[in-house]
């Protein structure tokens, strides 16, 4: 059996569950690399300039866990997905970045995906990506259908259920997740889900956060209309690709009635430095939800990330105290 | 007499400050951690009980800085309390009117927001030191002064030159630079500080909404030339608390304090005796995964009393086994 890998980075944990779809409905093996560990990054900033960003590092790392591991590695170019909104320009070079830094990785899998040029285009790129294992249209128009399915259906379950994508990546795949309390007192992360996510380079911040006592939600879990009306609220139009995961949600968030919104984002991302900072200003103006950014680097101390985590704890906690007092 | 003792373990210095019953300072110290933050508390705590009444009981003990963990294991703290929340409350116990609070210290700054005597927002440098105490020890190191004389002079400046301080390595080639030129060392000194407190409000700053009175905590305030750049560049109330370098131990004793008495708890303080005991440290490569983390621990006779620096939980949750 052919056997496709899909690197655990990036774009890996809003799509995984269409693209796993779509290959194996084409008869594919599909193999992920395994979880980032301090190995993967550093093999990954090996293999760049200094300057590139920490999530493409780490992509870079997963792409190379990869070789030998498949015969195929799917790196799709991720130009835009929605009307005149385009992504950063590391998404837009992804394949032939990686074919010129790794020179070994397995034959790429690449598809342009670029909603601007029509729906024709879309179906042709991926008719054409689904050659490269099928000879049978039917079979490509079937597994495409049931990728897009199967990506809904991911959706869903993050929305109705409240759950994370690695809790519905794994829930999908049928193990017991535990199921949130939605009565919990509540923080917000927003951000890309690639900083979210990963565990290694946010250090475990979801895990503590629920160590705290806290459920965690995040940007994957609204519907698009709210985040959609959150974006118009705070810049009219979004810009970015994906902005959502930063504008849309920390708009929402804000005015949510969680104990507090965390922003993540990359040290060095010029699209983050600009969203994020839409969010800090809003958070400002409205005064309501404590709100904190944590910049990700490639320190691998913790301390950093901890004492941010626990004076915004301390911050939230002091400050129900005092109002819990002033209501007595 | 019952005390309460704060022990806030820098990257640079080591503060210890004890309070009365009634939360009055009665001793404070200040030491160069010198790389060796476990023989500095102990130094500390020598010299506390030296300086406090034989009838002294410690009633609470907590420890904050980067170090608070390790020293928090050491010395039996009953809170471990980072250090932003200790200096918040240090600077309120003091201002209750506060709406900002300034600390640099030697390897990080911070600002606190606080608006009817809670924290609102507060910030820290991200990714990198620029612009922190350690910069400023070098500076004067390399023209060949202490970091008094540093201070004195920088206030002699007439003509202060312009030097970018938006990353040491450039603020030290652009100081250089002016040096070979001919300008006064009091006017690069000076400029230093004012590229320096730019610095501080462009990135720390940014986005926060700095209101009167901005109270200045931390080593660094020691400094007059960058309390007088601070003034000028944000032209309003900036105050400088006497014991603004213990404010970090005080916050902490304070936390302490508020806490026992909540609890009526015994404290856990493992006594003055343990400043005679020989610690020992190792670390080694955690093998179990290809994360490959660097664990290190603190033993007493052979017995592991704690171990940090994974990252999961395996070692630290078994800290003997």
């Amino acid at each position: 059996m052919v056997k496709v890998g899909i690197p655990r980075a990036l774009l890996y944990y809003q799509y995984y569950p269409m693209w796993k779809t779509f290959f194996e409905g084409l008869g594919a093996e599909v193999v992920v690399s395994p979880p980032t560990t301090q190995a993967t990054l550093a093999v990954g900033s090996s293999r760049v300039v200094a300057d590139t960003c920490l999530p493409v590092k780490v992509f870079c790392g997963h792409v190379l866990a990869l070789v030998e591991k498949c015969d195929y590695v799917f790196i799709p170019a991720l130009r835009s997905v929605k009307s005149k909104i385009y992504n950063c320009s590391k998404f837009l070079g992804l394949p032939d970045m990686t074919r010129a830094v790794i020179p070994e990785c397995p034959p790429i899998l690449d598809i342009d995906i670029d909603i601007n040029k029509g729906k024709r285009k879309l179906y042709q790129a991926i008719y054409s990506l689904g050659r490269n294992l099928s000879w049978n249209p039917l079979q490509v128009r079937k597994a495409a259908l049931a990728a897009w399915h199967a990506h809904q259906e991911y959706k869903e379950l993050m929305i109705n259920k409240g759950l994370t994508p690695p809790q519905a990546i794994a829930r999908i795949s049928e193990a017991a997740t535990p199921s949130p309390n939605p009565k919990q007192a509540a923080i917000a992360l927003i951000g890309h889900p690639y900083l979210l996510y990963d565990e290694l380079i946010n250090h475990r911040l979801t895990h503590r956060l629920e160590q705290a006592g806290y459920r965690v939600l995040t940007p994957e879990m609204l519907t698009d209309e709210q985040l959609e009306t959150a974006i118009t609220r705070l810049t009219g139009k979004p810009y970015w690709t994906y902005e959502e995961e930063v504008v849309g949600s920390g708009g929402h968030y804000l005015e949510s009635g969680v104990e507090g919104v965390i922003g993540v984002v990359a040290f060095g991302c010029g699209p983050d430095s600009l969203m994020m900072d839409m969010v800090q200003r809003q958070a400002i103006r409205l005064r309501t939800t404590p709100f904190m950014s944590l910049t990700l680097e490639e320190h691998t101390a913790e301390a950093g990330v901890v004492t941010r985590l626990e004076a915004f704890l301390d911050m939230i906690q002091r400050r129900k105290r005092r109002e819990a007092k002033v209501c007595v | 007499m019952e005390a309460y003792l704060g022990i806030d373990v820098g990257s640079v210095t080591t503060k210890f400050a004890v309070l009365n019953q009634s939360d009055e300072l009665v001793f404070h110290l200040y030491l160069p951690t010198q790389g060796k933050p476990i023989e500095m508390v102990q130094e500390g705590l020598k010299e506390v009980k030296k300086q406090l009444p034989k009838d002294i009981d410690i009633g609470g003990v907590a420890t904050t800085g980067s170090a608070r963990y390790l020293a928090g294991v050491i010395v039996g703290a009953d809170l471990v309390k980072n250090e932003i929340t200790s200096h918040a409350v240090g600077a309120l116990h003091y201002f209750p009117q506060a709406q900002t609070v300034v600390e640099i210290g030697g390897q990080d700054s911070k600002i606190i927001i606080i608006r009817d005597g809670i924290v609102t927002d507060f910030g820290m440098n991200t990714v990198c030191a620029a612009g922190t105490g350690s910069f400023l020890d070098h500076q004067a190191l390399r023209l060949n002064m202490n970091i008094e004389q540093f201070s004195q002079r920088s206030l002699e400046s007439t003509t202060p030159v312009r030097i970018a301080g938006r990353c040491t390595v450039f603020a030290e080639s652009d100081m250089i630079h002016k040096q070979q030129m001919g300008h006064r060392t009091e006017d690069i000194l000076y400029g230093l500080c004012q590229a320096l407190v730019r610095n501080y409000l462009n990135n720390v700053g940014l986005g926060k909404d700095i209101q009167p009175p901005v109270i200045f905590q931390g080593g660094v305030a020691f400094n007059q030339g960058i309390v007088k750049a601070l003034r000028e560049e944000i032209d309003t109330e900036v105050i400088v608390p006497p014991h603004h370098e213990v404010m970090g131990a005080i916050g902490a004793a304070l936390l302490v304090h508020e806490e026992t008495s909540a609890s009526k708890q015994k404290s856990q303080f493992k006594g003055f005796g343990i400043s005679e005991i020989k610690y020992r440290t190792s670390s080694f490569e955690c093998k179990a995964c290809p994360n490959l983390c660097e664990i290190a621990q603190l033993s007493l006779n052979g017995e592991v009393l704690a171990r940090w620096g994974g990252r999961c939980d395996i070692w630290e949750r078994s800290p003997t086994s």
